[in-house]
């Protein structure tokens, strides 16, 4: 019945959307407010007929109707509710549908929000975004049917869901997030490819594109952080980045994204790098598609991996449609996109995002080619080869050195062209919090050149931010309390402010990437009941093991104590899950998460006469990777509040302040 | 052409035709298959340790997917590291641990691909880019070195500012 | 038609397409063994019975290497093709299977069960395994009369496909004899 359904309202979609494609191209082709207006409508339409779906497959996977294969195959008696609710995205059929309903949930919303654009902008970002949801709403009702009717007879239960999916409270938002920020990409692009389609691209749609990328590079870098988070707490090696060509595939489109934010913001504030911004945008989306078409093709070796589906070449075959498509328009139509032909010096702000940009492509297209480099040498030499962690690690550090620097002189730099000597001074006034990060480094500890270039260039980067930051309230200092001279700076450079918070949490998780991957100490060891082993201070006693018997599987924990520079420090119980479906055990680690450290405990197997296996690993500064990230991610929030937000009793100030700005000249 | 690349296409051919071994010198190599000598000290202690690591985060778990062997908790490559440990302990360099890996697992089991052939392609595919970029960035900047404020537009040696602008028609 | 853009979007999409193309029809996770049409790896290693048997020992005549374990369900399942595939190549070929991380005991446990098909090794520390590029088991290796490797089977063996093999062993060997 459910199964019917669904593939009913699914059918339905695919037919709006092909129908809204054709109405919105048409429509901006001949500036009809009307036509954009019906297209709008079916935008509304679509999205609801896309969350119908997704409850009608929710329904059908709290009700266990295993007549519907997707609940066949990830649907399970014994598995708890609320992983019940989240399998919705847990394997591939569901995560297509999941990717249709968010699909629809931002096409309604630039619809909503971009209502009063120029027509023939609305219209074809509609058309755009309608294609791209032609496409998934066809896997979804083709390839990748979730709501194909299982085959006779019916099943009473079920395998439940991918085992490493039900380990943490982690693996429930991370796919969320990653998805927002992956599909979302979608409307930036529709906004660039429209401008090009128009051949205008005006201040009102600059702000627009500004707006709608910058929503899914937030959930992007939040969505990345998180698989990364999720990794180092369930999968058991102690590290959180393995440059798995998945997690690459989600690192990619961030990546030129965030080269496409500050495009954009000298694209807004100068008005050049349209034709720049209008491609970083482009290859954000097509590097998305192309991510998705990694992780569910099968072509690469991953610990993601879906196997290997007939969806694996519509994927491709789209891929190519959106490359050549893009090519095909920007060599048509970048002309048109005539730019104000005033240049940038080097040394200046906007030099500086030249250079910026420069590195982060470089960045991206080293990391492409080396996930990609197995499948070429396959082909060319018909020789399977690796490209795994030293090469990345050897590629990214000196990238992200260079980025790290950039964070520092860019903000430092003023905007335009400026006199030798103001720059000279601009760059030389932060050196001694330079000195001052690397004098600290040292004392910490840290030896290593890298280790040591982190050190003061981060530094003199907080320094920079922090002088930024602060200077927008100082203008006010003279006729108001600072508090209040914040609050309206706030008000009136909430996107700056943002900025600045921004780059403060980029700084905070580079130097903690830094710290925690040079110094982390690791030590394993077979124990008895009783027998002990120590890693970097702690004295780890193991106890015994028990197990638990869980509805959905056995959870062997073992309890250790733990004791910290010879006093008691409570318990850890790291544990080895067996799941029905599964031969091999998939081990939960016990993290004891501080301000300066985690304690890392993975069971690696019991044995028989009641011993264990075990990996103790201490890891300094782990959590503030995570924090830094939720930093970077309120930075990009707040620079998406409206300009013009006004805090209430500030009128009258705001009189005194204009007429002091004026008079001071500001 | 570079030198690089034209190896690139050389290289496969020449393997493929020193590939097929000769019976006879097969049979003599398969009666004398000792392990060659090792090249550096004996280890021990966290001398031992520490060099094992450093091998063991160069090679691949086989079976996992891209973890290395001084990461993966697997139950086989705790036997690999082991052998590691056996091998790096006798004194072997740690380019004759990965070769001995090599020979049985292939080339698949280094993390990083060897600089040979077309692997080059990796390696200076960043590099490349970079100067690439570079380039771009220089052609871009370039035209306002020469063209100054119009009170030092003739001793600098440049054309004037309006003609500089225009004369560049690359899309900005 | 801006050209610049048109050739360098062209440049870097068709090989792009071209690569991800052709890794569809590849399975990353198959990695061809590098010991196929070289010696095979030597070994000597004691039986349950503490018997030693080296590799020299199974020249002259092709010889079936399998690593399995107990606690691999493929190689229970395999096991009475290998009973079989010995049955009717007895005397023409040797047939040999090394232990892979499991315990003596546990084997012999079990072939008192099942019965054995040949010489059962036991692998210290898996080192011979590693010489052979094991990733996991079962794996077979088919080895020629004159000690080169010339097929290895990852996963469950077939009776045809182990037949089949067997025999052109065979018929080479015998054609070398002539020769």
């Amino acid at each position: 019945m459910i199964s019917l359904l669904g593939r009913a309202v699914v059918l339905a979609a695919l037919l709006l959307a092909t129908i809204g494609a054709v109405m919105s191209f048409a429509a901006a082709q001949k500036r009809s407010a009307n036509g954009v207006e019906r297209a709008r409508r079916i935008a509304f339409l679509y999205a609801a007929l896309m969350m119908l779906a997704t409850g009608l497959m929710e329904l059908a996977l709290l009700r266990h109707d295993f007549a519907v294969s997707y609940v066949a195959q990830v649907g399970s008696l014994a598995t708890p509710l609320h992983i019940t609710i989240v399998s919705l995205w847990s394997s591939l059929d569901g995560s297509i549908l999941f990717w249709g309903l968010i699909l629809g949930i931002f096409t309604a919303g630039a619809a909503m929000h971009l209502r009063h654009s120029a027509t023939d902008h609305l219209g074809y970002m509609l058309g755009t975004l309608f294609v791209v949801g032609v496409f998934f709403t066809f896997l979804i009702a083709g390839p990748a049917d979730p709501f194909a009717p299982t085959p006779l007879p019916v099943p009473t239960d079920g395998p439940g869901p991918n085992p490493l999916l039900q380990n943490h409270p982690l693996m429930i938002i991370h796919p969320p997030m990653l998805y927002l920020g992956y599909v979302g990409m979608s409307v930036p692009f529709a906004i660039a490819l429209a401008a090009l389609f128009a051949g205008r691209l005006d201040r009102d749609w600059i702000r627009s594109l500004r707006t709608w990328l910058l929503v899914p590079t937030g959930f992007l870098t939040v969505g990345v952080m998180l698989g990364g988070w999720w990794s180092y707490e369930v999968l058991g090696w102690g590290g959180y980045w393995a440059w798995d060509p998945v997690e690459n595939a989600s690192f990619l489109p961030w990546l030129t994204a965030i080269a496409a934010v500050h495009s954009a913001l000298v694209l807004q504030r100068k008005g050049t790098l349209r034709a720049w911004t209008v491609i970083l945008v482009i290859v954000s989306f097509l590097l998305t598609i192309l991510g998705t078409f990694l992780t569910r093709s099968g072509v690469v070796n991953s610990v993601h991996s879906f196997t290997q589906t007939p969806i694996g070449p519509a994927f491709l075959a789209f891929l190519g449609f959106c490359l050549l498509a893009s090519v095909a328009v920007l060599a048509l139509r970048m002309d048109t996109l005539a730019s104000d032909p005033a240049r940038e010096t080097l040394w200046t702000r906007e030099g500086a995002f030249l250079i910026n940009n420069l590195l982060l492509l470089v960045f991206m297209f080293t990391v492409l080619v080396g996930t990609l480099f197995p499948i070429a040498a396959e082909l060319v030499r018909g020789v399977k080869v690796s490209v795994g962690e030293p090469y990345f690690n050897r590629m990214a550090i000196p990238v992200s050195l260079g980025l790290l620097l950039l964070i520092g002189i860019g903000p430092a730099l003023p905007w335009g062209r400026a006199d030798n000597q103001n720059v000279r001074r601009a760059l030389l006034w932060p050196i001694p919090a330079a000195v001052a990060g690397l004098l600290l480094t040292l004392a910490a500890g840290g030896r290593s050149w890298g280790i040591l270039a982190t050190g003061a260039l981060a530094g003199y980067a907080i320094w920079v931010n922090f002088d930024q930051g602060l200077r927008l309230s100082r203008k006010r200092r003279e006729d108001e309390p600072w508090t209040e001279a914040v609050g309206e700076a706030v008000r009136r450079g909430a996107r700056r402010y943002g900025a600045y918070l921004a780059h403060l949490g980029v700084i905070v998780t580079f130097v903690a990437i830094a710290v925690s991957s040079s110094y982390q100490v690791a030590h394993e060891a077979t124990l008895r009941p009783g027998e002990s082993m120590t890693v970097s201070g702690y004295k780890l006693t193991f106890d015994q093991v028990n197990a638990r018997q869980e509805p959905h599987r056995i959870s062997d924990r073992a309890r250790m104590q733990i004791e910290r520079d010879g006093k008691a420090a409570g318990t850890l119980e790291p544990a080895l899950n067996r799941y029905d479906s599964r031969m091999e055990p998939i081990g939960t680690p016990a993290v004891r998460t501080s301000v300066g450290h985690d304690l890392y405990l993975s069971l690696m197997n019991v044995g028989p006469d009641g011993s264990i296996g075990l990996r103790a690993i201490v890891t300094p500064a782990v959590v503030w990777i995570w924090i830094g990230v939720f930093i970077i991610a309120a930075g990009t929030a707040i620079c998406l509040l409206p300009a013009g937000l006004r805090f209430p009793g500030r009128r009258r100030h705001l009189a005194t302040a204009v007429a002091t700005g004026a008079k001071a000249g500001t | 052409m570079s030198l690089p690349r034209f190896t690139a296409f050389l290289l496969p051919l020449l393997f493929a035709a020193t590939c097929g071994a000769d019976p006879a010198t097969a049979q003599a190599s398969a009666a004398s298959q000792s392990d060659p000598a090792p090249l550096g000290p004996p280890l021990s202690g966290a001398a031992l340790d520490r060099a094992t690591e450093e091998v063991a985060s160069q090679m691949r778990c086989p079976v996992c997917q891209g973890l290395s062997v001084a990461d993966s908790p697997a139950s086989s490559a705790v036997d690999l590291k082991a052998e590691v440990r056996r091998q790096v302990a006798l004194g072997y360099t740690k380019e004759q641990v990965i070769a001995s890996f090599e020979r049985s697992y292939g080339e698949f089991i280094r993390l990083e691909p060897k600089a040979e052939g077309f692997n080059w392609l990796v390696w200076l595919a960043p590099i490349a880019a970079l100067v690439a970029g570079a380039l771009v960035i220089f052609f871009r900047l370039r035209p306002l070195r020469t063209g100054r404020s119009p009170a030092t537009a003739g001793n600098a040696g440049g054309t004037p500012i309006t003609r500089s602008t225009r004369e560049d028609s690359r899309p900005s | 038609m801006n050209r610049k853009v048109l050739l360098v979007g062209l440049i870097l999409v068709a090989p792009l397409l071209a690569v991800l193309a052709s890794g569809l029809r590849h399975d990353p996770r198959e990695v061809v063994s590098p010991l196929i049409g070289r010696p095979a790896p030597g070994f000597s290693l004691a039986d349950l019975d503490g018997r030693t048997l080296r590799l020299e020992d199974l020249q002259g005549q092709p010889a079936v290497v399998n690593f399995w374990a107990t606690w691999c369900q493929p190689c229970a399942a395999e096991n009475p093709i290998f009973s079989a595939v010995a049955r009717r190549y007895a005397g023409r070929a040797r047939f040999v299977s090394v232990i892979y991380q499991d315990s003596p005991e546990a084997i012999r446990a079990y072939e008192q069960q099942r019965g054995r098909w040949g010489s059962t090794l036991v692998d210290p520390e898996s080192r011979t395994a590693i010489r052979y590029g094991v990733y996991g088991v079962p794996e077979t290796f088919l080895i020629d009369a004159r000690g080169l490797v010339r097929e290895k089977v990852t996963g469950m063996v077939s009776f045809d496909g182990l037949s089949r093999s067997l025999e052109e062993m065979l018929v080479a060997s015998a054609i070398e004899d002539k020769l």
